[in-house]
C-alpha cells in the first residue's frame, strides 16, 4: 500500500523498478540453461567418465545421471479402494486434469485481461474505454480465486506423484530438478505480479503513464505465465519424445537438449493458443450464466455484451488452433510413425472422431450465435437469407469432417460394403479431405461474422460495389482453391500433400484478414439502421454460448487423454517402460466417462469460483447505453428500451 | 442405385447430389414464395429431413453402416434446429403448429394431440424394447485398421536370421536410380514406363520382379487390380486391404508396409486385439529382397507414393 501511495504521488521510478525486477526474473531459465551442466545437474562427479549417445539429437555426452529404473508392480503403490480408484493412474489422471484446467484458466484469463485493458486504453470513447476496463478488472478478480485453486491442485498433484508414482517421479526430478526450481520461483514472481496488477488497478488508473505501466505489468504477467507453462510442457513432451538422455535413460548433461525435445515447441504453441480459446470459453460461459440469471435489463445488456466480446476473442484464437494442432500432429508423425498411427489411424483414432464432432459443434455454435445476434440489430433482415447457404456449406463440410475412414459396423454391414472402407464416403476419411473441410468451415464462419458486422449498417462508401465484388471474388477463389487442393491431395506423394495445407491455410487467413479489413473499411461512415440492442438476444443463443464453454473443456479432456495415452506402456517413450499393473490403454467408453467426470467436476469448481467472485463485491454493472447513437433513432440500446 | 456411382468420382458425386438437392429446395421455395404459397417452416424441416434420409439411405450405395447413418441423421436434425431457430420470426413460425397442436381446441387439433401423445410414449417404449431385447446379430465392431507398428522389426528371426529394420529410418533398397542410390523421385520419373521394356531402368526392372512376386503370392487375395478383391477375397471378413484406396498404403511409410507384409496377421501388436487378419507372415515364405520388391510394385502399380517426411 505504501508503495502504491508512493507511485500515486508521482514516483514513477518505483513502478519502473518493479517492472525491471519482474522482467529480470524472466532471465532465470536462460541463466540456468547456460550454466555449467555439472554444477546444477550432476549429483556428484562421476568416478569414471562414461559416454552415451543422445536418443534424439544423436550427440555424444557424458553420462551424468542414473539410468531409467526397471520397475516392477511393487513400485506402484495404490489405495485399497474399489475400482477404478484402486488404479493409481485414474487418481493421477483426475487430479492432473483439474490442475491443468485451472492452470489454463489462470493463464488464459490474464491474456484476456491484457487484451481488453489495452482495448480500453486505446478506445477513443472514454465511456466505452471505462466499460472495457471494468470488464478486464472483473476478470482478474475471478482469476484470483482460480489462482489459489490452481496452486492447491498443483500441490495435490505433486503429492499424488510422490506417493503413487514414487520411482517414476524420482527419475523425472533427477533430470528436471533445475527447471523445477525455476518453475517454483517463476510461480512466486507471477503471484507477485498478479497481486500488484489486481490491487493496483484503481490506483494506477490515472489514464496516463501509470496506466501504461499497469498494462505492461499485465503483459509481464502473461509472459511469466507462458514461461511457466512452457517449462511444465517440457516434462510432458519429454515423456512423449525424450531427448538429452541416452537409450538407457541416463542424463547426458545438456539441459537445453532435455528441454528442447522434438515435441516441445509444437506443444507450446498448441497449448498457448488452446489456453486462449479455453479462457474465452470460460468467460463466455460465465457471461451466458449471468445473462440467463440476470434480474434487470441493464444486467442482461451488460452480460450479453460480455458474452459477445469473450466469444469474439475465443473464436479469434480458435481460428489458428487447427493449424497449430496440425503442426503438432505432423511433428508427432515425423518423430515416430508408430505414435502418429496409434493416434490417427489406430487405437486412439476413434477418439479423434469424437474430437471432430466437438470441433464441428464449436463452429455450428459460433455461427448460430452470430445468426441470433443479428436479431438484436434492426436492419439485419436482408442478410438473414444467407443463413441457409452458410449452414448448408458448413453442414456439407462437417459431414466430410466427421466421416471416419474406418467405419464402426457390424460384421454383416462390413460384408455388404465389401471391405473396411466405404467406396464413397470412405474417401472422406483421409487428411486431404479433412483439410478441405475444416478450411471451408472456417471460411463460412468468417462470412457469418462479416454479415454480422454489416447487420445494422447501410454502406455509404462510393466504392461499395467494388468492395463487394472483391470480397466475393476472394472468397470464391479461396474456396475453389481449397476444394481443388483437397482433391489434388489424393493424387500426389504424401510429403507434397502435407505441404498443400499451406496454400489452403493462406487462402483462409487471407479471407480472414483481408476480408475483415475490406469489410471494416466499407463500414466507414455507414448509416446505422439502428443501434445494437444489447440484451435483446434469444435465450437459445446463451445456451449455445454455455455449450461452447463446455465443449472447450470436453475437447481439452479428450485431447489431453489422447496426447498422454499415445505413449501406451511407456512412461518416457522407448526409454522408461511403465510396468504398473494398469499399463494398458483403457477402453474408449471408460476413458470417455472419466473425461466427462473431469469436465463435470471442473464446472462445479468453476461455478464455485464464479460465486466467490460475486460474493466479494456487488458492483452495479456498467450501463450499455451508447452515447454515440445517432440522434433521431429515439431508442435506448438497453434491452426492453425499445418497448 | 448402385449404377449412378462412377469409380473415382464417387465422393464428389455425393457432394454434388447434396448440393443439387439443396438448390432445388431453395429454387422451389423461392417459386412458392413468389406465389404466396410458402410451405410452413415445420413442414419444410420435415421435408428436408426426409429427403436427406432418402439420399443417405437409398441413393448412397453400398449402404452405409447404421452407426454412421445415426450420426449423419443426428447432424441433419441438429442443423435443421439451428436453421429454424436462427431468428425469432422463423422460430415462431416453426413452433406455431406444435403449439397449436398442444393447445388447439378444435376437434382436429384434439385428434392430432391425442394421437401424438399416445404415439410418442409408444415409440419411446418401442425404442427401449428394441434396444434391450437380446439379438442374434453380431455386435458393432470397433476394429482398428491401422495397427501401430513397433519401432524396429527383426525379420526372419524364426529362420535364424537377425536382420533388424528401424521403421523410422529404413528405406526400400530397390527404390533406386540408375546409380543404385536411393531416390524418392524415381517412381514419379518412371510412372508411365513399361516394366517389360528390355531397356527398362533399374527401378523398372525391380518393379517387374516385384510384380512377378505379387502375382505369384499376393494377388489371390489382394486382386490383380490391387483392390482387395482377389479370387479368395470374399472368403474373408473383412476382405483384404484395398491398395488402390487412398487410405491404405498411400497413407503409410514404406517400412510400415514392410512390417505388415513380413509379420502378417500373427505379428500384429496386442493392444488392439482381435485383429481379424488372415495375412500370413511372409517372412516365412519370401526373402527380405522379395518382400521389398513386391512393395515397390504395389506403389508403382497403384500410383500412390509412400509417406515420407522432410
Amino acid at each position: 500500500m505504501k508503495l502504491m501511495k508512493a507511485v500515486g504521488n508521482g514516483k514513477r521510478g518505483w513502478s519502473l523498478v518493479i517492472l525491471g525486477v519482474m522482467a529480470a526474473l524472466l532471465l532465470l531459465p536462460v541463466v540456468v540453461a547456460l550454466a555449467p551442466a555439472t554444477s546444477l545437474a550432476a549429483d556428484e562427479a562421476p568416478a569414471q567418465v562414461q559416454k552415451g549417445k543422445d536418443v534424439y539429437f544423436k550427440t555424444e555426452g557424458i553420462v551424468s545421471g542414473p539410468p531409467a529404473p526397471q520397475t516392477t508392480a511393487k513400485d506402484y503403490p495404490s489405495y485399497d479402494l474399489p475400482y477404478p480408484l484402486s488404479e493409481s493412474r485414474v487418481i493421477v489422471w483426475t487430479i492432473a486434469q483439474q490442475h491443468l484446467y485451472f492452470g489454463s484458466f489462470v493463464l488464459a484469463v490474464p491474456i484476456f485481461c491484457m487484451i481488453i485493458e489495452l482495448v480500453g486504453i486505446m478506445s477513443k470513447d472514454r465511456t466505452v474505454g471505462k466499460r472495457y476496463d471494468d470488464l478486464a478488472h472483473d476478470f482478474v478478480r475471478i482469476s484470483l480465486t482460480a489462482y489459489s485453486v490452481t496452486a492447491i491442485l498443483g500441490g495435490l498433484l505433486l503429492f499424488t506423484f510422490i506417493t503413487l508414482y514414487p520411482v517414476f517421479f524420482t527419475y523425472l526430478t533427477s533430470l528436471f530438478k533445475p527447471f523445477m526450481h525455476i518453475y517454483a520461483l517463476l510461480f512466486l514472481a507471477e503471484s507477485g505480479t498478479l497481486y500488484i496488477y489486481y490491487y493496483g488497478w484503481d490506483r494506477m488508473n490515472d489514464g496516463g503513464f501509470l496506466k501504461w505501466i499497469h498494462a505492461t505489468l499485465g503483459i509481464l504477467l502473461n509472459v511469466f505465465g507462458s514461461t511457466l507453462m512452457m517449462l511444465a510442457n517440457s516434462w510432458s513432451s519429454f515423456m512423449m519424445s525424450p531427448a538429452g538422455v541416452d537409450e538407457k535413460g541416463q542424463y547426458l548433461g545438456n539441459l537445453v537438449h532435455l528441454l528442447h525435445n522434438a515435441l516441445w515447441n509444437p506443444l507450446n504453441v498448441h497449448r498457448i493458443i488452446g489456453n486462449m480459446v479455453f479462457g474465452g470459453g470460460i468467460v463466455v460461459a460465465y457471461a451466458a450464466y449471468k445473462f440467463l440469471s440476470a434480474k434487470t435489463e441493464q444486467e442482461k445488456a451488460y452480460y450479453d455484451w460480455m458474452g459477445y466480446i469473450a466469444m469474439f476473442l475465443a473464436v479469434a484464437s480458435l481460428i489458428p488452433l487447427p493449424f497449430a494442432g496440425y503442426w503438432l500432429m505432423r511433428e508427432v508423425y515425423a518423430y515416430r510413425q508408430q505414435m502418429g498411427i496409434t493416434l490417427m489411424g489406430g487405437l486412439l483414432a476413434w477418439l479423434f472422431i469424437i474430437q471432430a464432432v466437438l470441433i464441428g459443434a464449436l463452429f455450428f455454435t459460433v455461427n448460430y450465435y452470430l445468426f441470433n445476434g443479428m436479431g438484436r440489430m434492426r436492419g439485419s433482415e436482408p442478410y438473414r437469407k444467407y443463413i441457409k447457404y452458410i449452414l448448408f456449406l458448413t453442414t456439407a463440410a462437417f459431414l466430410v469432417w466427421l466421416t471416419p475412414h474406418t467405419l464402426v459396423m457390424r460384421a454383416a454391414e462390413l460384408k455388404a460394403i465389401g471391405g473396411q472402407q466405404h467406396p464413397v464416403i470412405g474417401n472422406f476419411g483421409v487428411m486431404s479431405a479433412k483439410n478441405g473441410a475444416v478450411n471451408t468451415m472456417l471460411m463460412t464462419t468468417i462470412i457469418s461474422f462479416i454479415l454480422y458486422q454489416r447487420s445494422n449498417k447501410i454502406i455509404a462508401v462510393p466504392w461499395a460495389a467494388w468492395g463487394n465484388a472483391a470480397m466475393i471474388g476472394m472468397f470464391a477463389v479461396a474456396l475453389v482453391n481449397n476444394w481443388w487442393l483437397a482433391i489434388m491431395g489424393y493424387f500426389i506423394p504424401a510429403n507434397i500433400r502435407v505441404g498443400l495445407s499451406v496454400p489452403q491455410v493462406v487462402g483462409t487467413l487471407t479471407c480472414l484478414f483481408v476480408g475483415l479489413a475490406i469489410n471494416t473499411a466499407m463500414m466507414r461512415g455507414a448509416k446505422l439502421t439502428g443501434p445494437i440492442e444489447w440484451g435483446k438476444i434469444s435465450v437459445r443463443s446463451q445456451y449455445g454460448l454455455f455449450a461452447l464453454g463446455v465443449s472447450f473443456t470436453w475437447l481439452m479432456a479428450l485431447m489431453g487423454y489422447i496426447r498422454s495415452s499415445v505413449r501406451l506402456f511407456w512412461h518416457a517413450m522407448e526409454v522408461f517402460r511403465d510396468n504398473s499393473p494398469w499399463a494398458f490403454t483403457h477402453a474408449i467408453g471408460f476413458a470417455a466417462n472419466v473425461m466427462s467426470f473431469n469436465v463435470l467436476i471442473f464446472w462445479i469448481f468453476t461455478l464455485f469460483v464464479f460465486w466467490l467472485g460475486e460474493f466479494s463485491s456487488h458492483k452495479t454493472v456498467p450501463s450499455m447505453v451508447d452515447e454515440r447513437q445517432p440522434v433521431g433513432l429515439g431508442r435506448p440500446v438497453v434491452a426492453g428500451g425499445s418497448k | 442405385m448402385g449404377k449412378i456411382w462412377i469409380p473415382g468420382m464417387m465422393p464428389i458425386e455425393l457432394l454434388l447430389i447434396l448440393a443439387t438437392t439443396f438448390f432445388v429446395f431453395v429454387g422451389v421455395g423461392w417459386l412458392l414464395k413468389t406465389q404466396n404459397r410458402s410451405i410452413p417452416k415445420f413442414g419444410q424441416a420435415i421435408l428436408i429431413w426426409l429427403t436427406a434420409f432418402v439420399i443417405l439411405k437409398f441413393v448412397l450405395y453400398p449402404p452405409i453402416p447404421s452407426a454412421l447413418m445415426k450420426t449423419y441423421m443426428g447432424l441433419i436434425t441438429l442443423v435443421l434446429f439451428l436453421l429454424v431457430s436462427a431468428d425469432e420470426e422463423s422460430w415462431t413460425d416453426f413452433k406455431r403448429p406444435i403449439l397449436k397442436t398442444l393447445a388447439g381446441e378444435t376437434p382436429g387439433y384434439r385428434g392430432v394431440r391425442t394421437i401424438t401423445l399416445v404415439a410418442l410414449p409408444l415409440l419411446a417404449g418401442m425404442g427401449t424394447y428394441n434396444n434391450i431385447v437380446p439379438k442374434f446379430e453380431e455386435p458393432i465392431e470397433l476394429r482398428t485398421v491401422h495397427p501401430a507398428p513397433p519401432a524396429a522389426v527383426k525379420v526372419h528371426d524364426l529362420k535364424g536370421g537377425d536382420k533388424t529394420f528401424t521403421l523410422q529410418t529404413a528405406q526400400n533398397p530397390f527404390r533406386v536410380d540408375e546409380d543404385g542410390q536411393y531416390s524418392r523421385d524415381v517412381q514419379q520419373k518412371h510412372v508411365n514406363d513399361n516394366p517389360f521394356d528390355p531397356n527398362a531402368s533399374k527401378y523398372m526392372q525391380y518393379v517387374r520382379e516385384g510384380g512377378a512376386i505379387f502375382f505369384q503370392n499376393c494377388h489371390f487375395c489382394h486382386g490383380d487390380n490391387l483392390d482387395g478383391r482377389g479370387m479368395f477375397a470374399f472368403a474373408f471378413n473383412p476382405i483384404p486391404a484395398n491398395f488402390s484406396d487412398p487410405g491404405t498404403i498411400a497413407q503409410l511409410q514404406e517400412t510400415f508396409v514392410f512390417w505388415r507384409v513380413s509379420k502378417g496377421g500373427p505379428g500384429l501388436p496386442r493392444e488392439g486385439f482381435p485383429w481379424a487378419s488372415a495375412m500370413p507372415p511372409w517372412e516365412q515364405h519370401l526373402t527380405t529382397d522379395e518382400m521389398w520388391k513386391a512393395i515397390l510394385f504395389e506403389y508403382w502399380h497403384t500410383g500412390f507414393y509412400p509417406r515420407t517426411w522432410d
